[in-house]
């Protein structure tokens, strides 16, 4: 259970600590990959929360999405075309709709939870 | 056995594989907050402290400023006091009287405290410009005829002087800077009036003198004007700024 949460702490030392310096232009890669992560990651909690978990789907996803959305900015910045924008956007929806998901599970269960005990009383 | 074994091993790959996920995403958010996050406060903070440093240093010299006010004023209290303690000397002791009468003389000279007494009032005007006359040098008062003025005042034996309020001892320069003058750094514009403790009966036929200071005046189309006042009241020195 804490190895995942050791593995983000030293993600993040790593990040804060390491001297590498990536040149201003590169900063939307970065950014748009960043979106790439959350939505993978709120998409896991949601097909968990769903009972549609898959751990290969999730992880080949995390990883497939990151380059994918770096690769789509890179090539619409050389095409002279905003592919970036259409990354943000896809990921943003999709990143609001996951956690609305979530959301409506949670309280879902929730609610049930209290019917349950208000039954029991 | 082997069953729970292989549960127990998929459990760890799952927790392996958890850790890097995780620990990509804590890099790319970590790494890209000291990029993109970090870059903006560098920058504030080179800003801010340049201000800071300027604030300092402005702070610094307003200090230094007051302190050396402070200072002066007690360097004038110091020297009124010794003053005072020369009076009482004096009474004590008439054989000093003399010397102490000549340092009382001498720092009029110097100028470094307040003096009064009776004196001459010299007013020195330009003349009303003449348009037939083409060059206004020639209706202006110079440096040169205050500088003749001061200087046959001292000859006369002026104890201390004051050029439009401006006190001068033997160090004060006058100089020439265009259509006023300088004297110790301070700019003044005519008419210019000079004050001198002395005695009149002498200061004043000194500068009448037939062919003398006066005169010499009168020819560059000056208008002089000559008092005599019963109290000048002379201010110390102002130091240089």
């Amino acid at each position: 259970m804490w190895l995942p949460l050791l593995g983000l702490l030293l993600g993040v030392s790593l990040g804060l600590l390491s001297d590498i310096q990536i040149p201003q232009v590169y900063n939307n890669y970065l950014s748009i990959a960043i979106l790439a992560a959350f939505d993978t990651l709120f998409g896991g909690i949601r097909a968990y929360l769903q009972q549609v978990y898959d751990d290969r789907v999730f992880v080949s996803g995390f990883f497939f999405n990151i380059l994918l959305a770096a690769a789509l900015a890179f090539i619409g910045v050389h095409l002279g075309v905003d592919l970036y924008l259409a990354a943000v956007f896809a990921f943003g929806v999709r990143l609001f709709q996951n956690i609305a998901v979530i959301r409506r599970i949670l309280l879902a269960k929730w609610t049930s939870r209290k019917q349950n005990t208000g039954q029991n009383v | 056995m082997s069953k729970q074994l292989k549960a127990t091993h998929k459990k760890k790959g799952r927790q392996v594989v958890f850790s890097i996920v995780f620990l990509v995403l804590g890099f790319i958010l970590a790494f890209s907050y000291r990029t993109v996050g970090g870059n903006h406060m560098e920058l504030d903070e080179t800003q801010s402290d340049l201000f800071v440093q300027e604030e300092k240093y402005r702070e610094d010299l307003i200090e230094q400023q007051e302190r050396n006010k402070e200072l002066t004023d007690e360097l004038f209290d110091k020297q009124k006091s010794v003053q005072e303690f020369e009076q009482k000397f004096s009474n004590k002791e008439e054989n000093h009287a003399v010397l102490v009468e000549k340092a009382k003389d001498l720092r009029l000279l110097l100028g470094v405290i307040p003096a009064k007494g009776t004196g001459l009032k010299v007013t020195m005007e330009d003349a009303d410009y003449d348009p037939s006359l083409q060059n206004p040098n020639d209706y202006i008062v110079h440096e040169s005829h205050v500088l003749r003025v001061i200087n046959e005042l001292k000859i006369a034996g002026a104890q201390g002087m004051t050029i439009n309020g401006q006190r001068v001892n033997s160090n004060s320069y006058i100089k020439c800077t265009g259509p006023v003058i300088m004297i110790d750094g301070r700019t003044f514009p005519a008419p210019f009036t000079i004050e001198a403790i002395g005695d009149p009966k002498v200061l004043s036929p000194a500068l009448h003198l037939k062919g003398g200071v006066i005169d010499g005046l009168l020819r560059d189309n000056i208008v002089v004007t000559t008092e005599e006042v019963k109290e000048i009241k002379l201010p110390a020195i102002r130091d240089k700024a």
